[in-house]
């Protein structure tokens, strides 16, 4: 066996070229050289830089004068009584804490809900005559439905309190990034009304590319007071395409209550074309 | 006194400047939604209900809807107490329920079965503008229920878009299902089939009058490709065109008064046009190559063609009066069965590529060639309706065929043949 063995190890040699071996020994070398190298101080590490993460309010105030929201933006402002706006929102740990806050007393509704169903069963035991057993059943499971029930919003609380802590968690790298416009150059915390309008009349516009002829083009001013009402409108220039006019109208209903204050009394004059839409 | 009135009038344009020059201005460029939300009630009873009458409308009118891609249909579960109304007025509408639920348009109807005389009633509304949009009575028998869903769904299309839409129409095909190929006919979205050729033979390459009820077709019933025309509702037949040879690819000139198609009486496939009386009026290509399946643009002054002049199978345009070929296809090794659009604005046609036909759409000048199907099965024959917003194509997978429906850029696909029907070669109908 041991010579077979050894015999076939000899024919294996005979195969090999002559300075296999050393070929052999010399590329393992090589192949560890590379690690080796890689680690070693001529090819530093460099640490990979999270991209920044920007925590958007979509639901800000909306404001005459919006700040700068840009992250470098943040040492803007000393003056002004916005300033101390502002400083509640470096904290956003605190933020998140706050908003289940309002949370909690809807939770404590449920309870007295649960209470009144309690009182049900007291007028039950005025009828003592015979069913008496039947009431003491019945008031029995109300009891238990209403148990049921209390047990069902505490689920239900315990959920949005475990949501929120998790919201809390989240950090943004950009602890002070001041709530504002990408462009904004004003002093106030808070979107530009002009952005807001546009942005919410625009939700309400429903026109689809099957409709589409041509290019219209139409221009609509639009007049609302503080409240984000609207008091008049009025065509400055119908686009001469009646299907689109008329999906223009239909905007401008749905866009009579804006969902928010505005600063003051404005007026628009909005140019609705095609133009994006064409061109994708 | 004297300079009461300038003074007064100079102070109402100063106010009228500074209020121009407050107002905000701002660009909207696209719209935020690009689908309509639309509410559509189930027809109800005006006296005696009818069974299954309101759920073979609603499923009818329902399919167009959602092939349009106009539209985002609101879920009937939704619905409020309105939808269970008989209100056709607008006075008798809640139209603040259908706010609610976010519709945009709503639509309303009712129907009557009097013997057996149907009435339906239809009505579309602006549900934000609180207006009626458009309101139709249609009278018919029973079996008409359909056909008057697809009436109202093209009526809703030209009120809501301009453009009336091409559900009411017809569908030409070839089909095997009796084991020989024969001409068939159907409804748009796949229903009311019926046989229109008992020829025993081969019947190929369907095409509708533009202006009458007929339809001309290839088949070999005597042995050879011949031409043949035929009046649907009389059933009235005749050999067109019977020259030796292939007499194949028939195609009607937008105003009906010429047919293109390809001959081979010279030994080699040209190109031809031909009157309706089936006389020769001129020869189009004169080329070795083979020349088939002409396509007509809108304006009848071009006609796409397949020819492989050039080595491989490619899509050429010949202008018919000045004989001037341009190539218009260069991508892909086998390019074939050219359509063009009643709009004039695309070409369709199909390439095969790793085995398989892909529909493919061009401008007319050769810019913007877009594939528009994927996966796998060859898709060939595409062919427009006749607003240019829909397409209709033949679907082989597994030598299987059957008939597809999709809009002009391949989205909403949904098989219209019935199943295990082997169908093929569509030709779609102008109004009917």
């Amino acid at each position: 066996m041991k010579s077979s063995r050894k015999q076939r190890w000899q024919q294996l040699q005979s195969v090999f070229e002559p300075g296999f071996k050393q070929m052999l020994l010399a590329s393992i070398l090589i192949h560890l050289l590379v690690p080796i190298l890689y680690y070693s101080p001529l090819f530093p590490q460099r640490e990979i830089v999270k991209p920044p993460v920007y925590r958007v309010n979509l639901v800000n105030k909306i404001v005459k004068n919006p700040q700068a929201g840009r992250p470098e933006a943040t040492v803007v402002k000393k003056k002004t009584k916005v300033k101390p706006k502002a400083k509640p929102k470096p904290k956003p740990k605190v933020k998140p804490k706050a908003k289940p806050i309002p949370a909690k007393p809807k939770a404590v509704k449920p309870k007295p809900k649960a209470v009144p169903v309690k009182p049900k069963p007291k007028p039950k035991p005025k009828p003592v005559v015979s069913q008496v057993q039947d009431k003491v059943r019945e008031s029995a499971l109300d009891k238990m439905r209403a148990k049921v029930a209390a047990q069902a919003h505490k689920d239900k609380i315990a959920a949005l309190k475990a949501a929120a802590l998790a919201e809390s968690l989240i950090e943004s790298p950009i602890v002070d990034a001041p709530v504002g416009m990408a462009d904004g150059k004003g002093d106030e915390a808070g979107v530009s009304a002009i952005a807001s309008v546009q942005e919410f009349i625009q939700q309400q516009w429903v026109f689809s590319e099957y409709q589409a002829a041509g290019k219209p083009e139409a221009e609509v001013k639009m007049a609302y007071n503080r409240e984000g009402t609207l008091l008049h409108y009025k065509f400055i220039k119908k686009s001469g395409n009646s299907v689109f006019d008329e999906s223009l109208t239909r905007a401008i209903v749905k866009s009579k209550h804006l969902p928010q204050a505005l600063p003051e009394a404005m007026e628009f004059e909005i140019v609705f074309n095609l133009k994006d839409m064409l061109d994708k | 006194m004297r300079y009461f009135k300038p003074f007064i009038f100079s102070i109402i344009m100063l106010c009228l400047l500074s209020s121009v020059a407050s107002a905000a201005r701002i660009e909207i460029s696209a719209p935020g939604e690009q689908t309509i939300p639309l509410a559509a009630t189930h027809l109800l009873p005006m006296g005696a209900g009818y069974p299954g009458l309101a759920e073979e409308f609603q499923q009818a009118l329902q399919g167009d809807l959602e092939l349009a891609g106009l539209f985002d249909l609101v879920d009937p579960d939704a619905f409020l107490s309105d939808a269970d109304k008989l209100g056709l007025r607008r006075n008798e509408i809640d139209f603040y329920q259908w706010r609610m639920l976010g519709a945009d348009a709503l639509i309303k109807g009712g129907y009557k079965v009097d013997g057996g005389k149907l009435t339906i009633e239809l009505r579309l509304f602006d549900v934000i503008t609180q207006r009626l949009l458009t309101g139709r009575r249609y009278v018919g028998k029973l079996t008409d229920v359909r056909n008057i869903a697809h009436k109202f769904a093209d009526q809703i299309l030209k009120s809501l878009t301009g453009e009336k839409g091409p559900f009411a129409t017809k569908i030409a095909y070839i089909s095997k299902r009796t084991g020989r190929k024969e001409l068939y006919l159907m409804d748009v979205d796949g229903h009311n089939s019926m046989q229109m050729t008992s020829h025993r033979s081969i019947v190929l390459n369907p095409d509708f009058s533009p202006t009458r009820k007929e339809f001309i077709f290839t088949s070999y019933r005597n042995g050879n490709p011949d031409l043949f025309r035929k009046e649907i509702y009389t059933g009235r037949e005749s050999r067109l065109s019977l020259k030796p040879g292939l007499n194949i690819g028939g195609r009607y000139s937008p105003d009906g008064r010429e047919i293109a198609l390809t001959l081979s009486k010279d030994k080699n496939s040209e190109i031809y046009l031909l009157g309706t009386d089936g006389t020769i009026h001129r020869r189009l290509t004169n080329h070795y190559g083979i020349d088939v399946d002409p396509s007509w643009s809108p304006k009848g002054n071009e006609i796409a063609f397949v020819s492989d002049r050039r080595g491989n199978p490619n899509i050429f345009i010949v202008d018919i009066f000045t004989l001037d070929v341009t190539r218009l296809t260069h991508a892909g090794k086998y390019n074939a069965t050219p359509a063009w659009s009643p709009k004039g604005d695309r070409i369709a046609y199909s390439r095969l590529e790793e085995g398989n036909f892909n529909i493919f759409t061009i401008n007319p000048d050769g810019s913007d060639d877009r594939q528009i199907t994927f996966g796998k099965g060859s898709k060939e024959h595409p062919r427009w309706s006749p607003d240019g917003r829909f397409l209709i194509y033949s679907y082989d997978l597994h030598k299987k065929k059957s008939i597809w429906i999709m809009r002009a850029d391949g989205t909403g696909r949904k098989k219209i043949s019935a199943p295990g029907s082997n169908d093929s070669h569509p030709a779609w109908s102008g109004s009917w």
